[in-house]
């Protein structure tokens, strides 16, 4: 049998060189570029007749964009609008290739914490940019609490560095984490359905079809929570204060 | 709430982590090839990057603009909706108004007229009682007049036949006012 481990194996479907670096086209590659052309579809097609009485695939593109627009607004504030398209991009790209690596046979790019962190590292490095920009040094402020007493802020500042620093990490596993721990977790169970059989098989694969609902919910909760934590640093980084 | 997450996710990935050594017996975790990094990076960026410009240069401008057309449209309505509310509240108040004065006005004209009415009617009672006071009074006069008229015939009448049955009775003429003189005695005694 299969290790549970294969279905997260990249394979080089079209061996490509750009500028000495390696930029084969892979499985991982394909499913992101099929999210990508699904976005398209539902998004720019889905919104071409633009009608003021939307159909079916223009009300979740509509719902999509005013669930994120809601979501900058509440979180970041006016000042977020124009980062509003990227937090866009970055849910709607992790959610399709989450919820296209609930599809049998497929493959989950997002399980794959190179991808993850590359994101998330992004981010990190965005949201300093665009703090040090609007505040200058004055950004700094955002590792002091205000109203502690001095002796304390020698503890709190190095944990509340050490804490602006792991935020990539955390960003990043916790992504990687939930798509490799769930579709691990349905691949083995399910090698367990054939190793019971017909006869004890059914309980693992009832198991799995509660798990199946799980992870679809998780597919999107990880996106939404990878959004809205993008929202919390992009409104630290805005406004300095948490 | 924000550490809280930051610690639960590195347990979840310290799970994954154990969940990946437990594999790596059996072959490793692909995840950690470093061989297979360059090629995903780059694909991501692609990816990444093209969802970014279709999103940002068509899609978003794209629901933008419909969204706001459609509140548009809503505020649009919503306010062409007040304003025919207002309209009708005001049709019908100037109706309201219309109908009160008209009936102020009704009933003005109903007291008028009632009062005009009612003075026509004692002034055509008094006229109407004064002319009959009038023709009784002529009438009582006239026949007053007839009465005298037919007791000065009457007189004349007695004293004619008086004087006939007299003469023939006697042979001779009789005296003119002894006869005269009885006669009206006669007659205010009979009369009495």
């Amino acid at each position: 049998m299969h290790s549970p481990m294969e279905q997260f194996e990249i394979k080089k479907l079209l061996h490509l060189n750009l500028f000495g670096i390696d930029a084969s086209f892979t499985n991982s590659a394909t499913w992101m570029i099929i999210a990508v052309i699904l976005a398209t579809a539902v998004f720019v097609w889905g919104m071409r007749q633009r009608a003021l009485v939307p159909g079916r695939l223009q009300s979740v593109a509509e719902v999509g964009y005013e669930f994120i627009a809601g979501m900058v607004r509440d979180n970041v504030g006016d000042g977020g609008k124009k980062y509003f398209p990227f937090i866009l991009t970055l849910f709607i790209f992790i959610l399709f290739c989450n919820v296209l690596g609930m599809v049998p046979y497929s493959f989950t790019p997002t399980s794959h914490i190179v991808v993850t962190f590359a994101m998330a590292a992004f981010v990190f490095v965005g949201v300093t940019i665009i703090g040090f920009a609007r505040h200058g040094l004055h950004f700094l402020s955002l590792f002091v609490p205000k109203g502690v007493p001095f002796v304390l802020l020698l503890l709190l500042v190095p944990i509340e560095i050490i804490s602006y620093f792991i935020r990539p990490f955390s960003l990043s596993i916790r992504l990687f984490a939930n798509m490799l721990a769930g579709h691990t977790m349905l691949k083995v169970f399910g090698g367990f359905v054939v190793m019971m059989g017909i006869l004890g098989g059914w309980a693992p694969l009832a198991f799995i079809v509660v798990f199946t609902g799980l992870e679809l919910l998780i597919a999107f909760l990880q996106a939404y929570v990878f959004a809205i934590l993008t929202c919390l640093y992009l409104n630290d980084a805005v406004h300095l204060h948490h | 709430m924000m550490r809280k997450s930051v610690f639960g996710a590195l347990a979840i990935g310290l799970a994954a982590f154990a969940v990946g050594t437990a594999a790596a017996a059996q072959g490793g975790m692909p995840q950690l090839d470093y061989h297979l990094f360059a090629p995903q990076l780059v694909w991501l960026a692609i990816a990444f990057v093209t969802l970014y410009l279709v999103m940002s240069r068509l899609a978003v401008p794209a629901i933008s603009d419909t969204l706001e057309r459609r509140q548009a449209k809503i505020q649009g309505d919503l306010d062409a909706a007040e304003k025919a509310n207002e309209d009708t509240r005001a049709l019908v108040a100037a109706y309201e108004k219309r109908l009160a004065d008209s009936r102020e006005d009704a009933r003005r004209l109903m007291r008028e007229r009632g009062e005009g009415d009612s003075n026509a009617a004692a002034k055509r009672l008094q006229e109407l009682s004064e002319r009959l006071t009038r023709q009784i009074d002529e009438a009582e006069q006239r026949i007053a007049r007839q009465r005298d008229d037919v007791m000065a015939g009457l007189e004349q009448m007695a004293r004619d036949i008086g004087q006939d049955v007299y003469s023939k009775l006697s042979g001779q003429e009789a005296d003119q006012n002894a006869l005269t003189g009885k006669i009206a005695a006669a007659i205010k005694g009979a009369a009495r």
